[in-house]
């Protein structure tokens, strides 16, 4: 019997976690020798079943240290911050290779929609162009114009010194018209013929 | 030889389009109940008949040389260029054209762009940095290039100005003859 009751003490030493029962065996059965050295050696069990309280913790702190190991979607890490580029990885469950564009419906649509993408390319270089020499046009028109006003300016000034020279002109005519005047007086022409000198 | 991809396709089409004025035309069905449809092989892209094509493909990738018009070639950096051989396709639908007088034909031909002095007419309308063809007076296409001023800029323009930049000129069947069809 004894060798059996030793091998409940081992259980209850291992803390199996029913160690309130045991104790409470062990106290209605405490007139019994070989049972008492057991309860002696319960008593070192108790020991144990304290020590035995503690190691689960220790375990239990270890097991918490181990690391998490978190996924890249929990850190949130940018996606080009990757081994493999974001190009590079295949998406799952797509057919491998390439799909061919050869029956003319989806050909007709894909040419459709690059002809109307470049017809609006076209157009707004068209209205951009025109656009631009409209303001080439304006541009030009005024430059003509401050010409045309420089022009009239510059006529102005002509003639306005034109007519100064005229108001001036009678006095100033006398002597310029010299050669003329002995022309129109008799008396000119005669002192002039007096003055000629004929040589033999 | 295969058939494009849809990216293929609108890269193709996107080219195409700023030479041609109606693309619908190239892929209409034809009388006999065929049509046209793009193939690529090494990096080339032809413009054949369905039937042609359809019969190609009992020739091996390798063996295969060329089919139908060959209309460009799609380069690594995904665009696409145009060659020479594709002017019959060009020159039938064409947006805006330009012709040359006869003393600007051979300028051209040798490879040189179309200046003022050297056309005869062009098409009215015409904004700058679009694909045009250029014709002789005598309405044969001898290539195709991108306009360098709009139709009303070139009239202001000096005779030594540059109205055309050229893309691919008929001469290029005897200087680019090695590399032309292959390589």
């Amino acid at each position: 019997m004894a060798p059996t009751k030793t091998i409940k003490n081992k259980h209850a030493a291992n803390g199996s976690g029913v160690s309130g029962s045991m104790k409470a065996k062990y106290g209605s059965k405490s007139a019994m020798d070989g049972v008492i050295k057991a309860k002696k050696t319960g008593g070192k069990s108790h020991l144990p079943t304290t020590t035995g309280k503690g190691r689960p913790k220790i375990a239990d702190i270890l097991k918490k240290k181990k690391k998490r190991v978190y996924t890249a979607k929990e850190l949130g890490i940018p996606e080009l911050n990757m081994i493999t580029p974001v190009g590079v990885e295949k998406p799952k469950g797509k057919k491998k290779g390439k799909v061919f564009v050869d029956d003319r419906e989806s050909m007709s649509t894909i040419l459709a929609i690059v002809q109307a993408e470049k017809e609006g390319q076209i157009e707004s270089k068209m209205i951009k162009a025109r656009q631009m020499e409209e303001i080439r046009e304006a541009r030009k028109a005024e430059e003509e114009k401050k010409y045309q006003e420089r022009k009239e300016k510059l006529e102005e000034t002509k003639d306005s010194i034109r007519k100064k020279r005229r108001r001036g002109a009678p006095k100033e005519n006398d002597g310029d018209a010299d050669p003329s005047a002995p022309l129109a007086t008799g008396t000119n022409v005669l002192k002039l013929k007096k003055k000629r000198v004929s040589f033999a | 030889m295969r058939p494009l991809t849809e990216e293929e396709t609108k890269i193709v089409f996107s080219k195409l389009a700023t030479y041609l004025s109606d693309l619908k035309g190239l892929i209409a069905p034809l009388d006999d109940g065929d049509r046209y449809v793009f193939r690529l092989n090494h990096a080339r892209v032809y413009y054949v008949r369905l039937s042609v094509a359809n019969m190609a493909t009992s020739v091996s990738r390798d063996a295969l040389l060329s089919l139908g018009t060959c209309l460009g070639k799609l380069t690594k950096t995904g665009k696409f260029r145009l060659h020479i051989t594709a002017l019959p396709v060009l020159a039938e639908h064409a947006r805006y054209k330009i012709w040359v007088k006869e003393n600007g034909a051979q300028p051209f031909l040798y490879g040189s762009n179309v200046v003022k002095a050297h056309v005869g007419r062009q098409t009215e309308d015409c904004p700058e940095h679009s694909g045009c063809v250029v014709y002789s007076m005598a309405d044969i296409p001898l290539g195709f290039g991108v306009t360098a001023r709009s139709t009303a800029e070139a009239r202001r323009l000096d005779p030594t100005g540059i109205v055309c930049f050229r893309q691919a000129d008929c001469g290029e069947y005897l200087r680019d003859e090695d590399t032309l069809f292959a390589g």
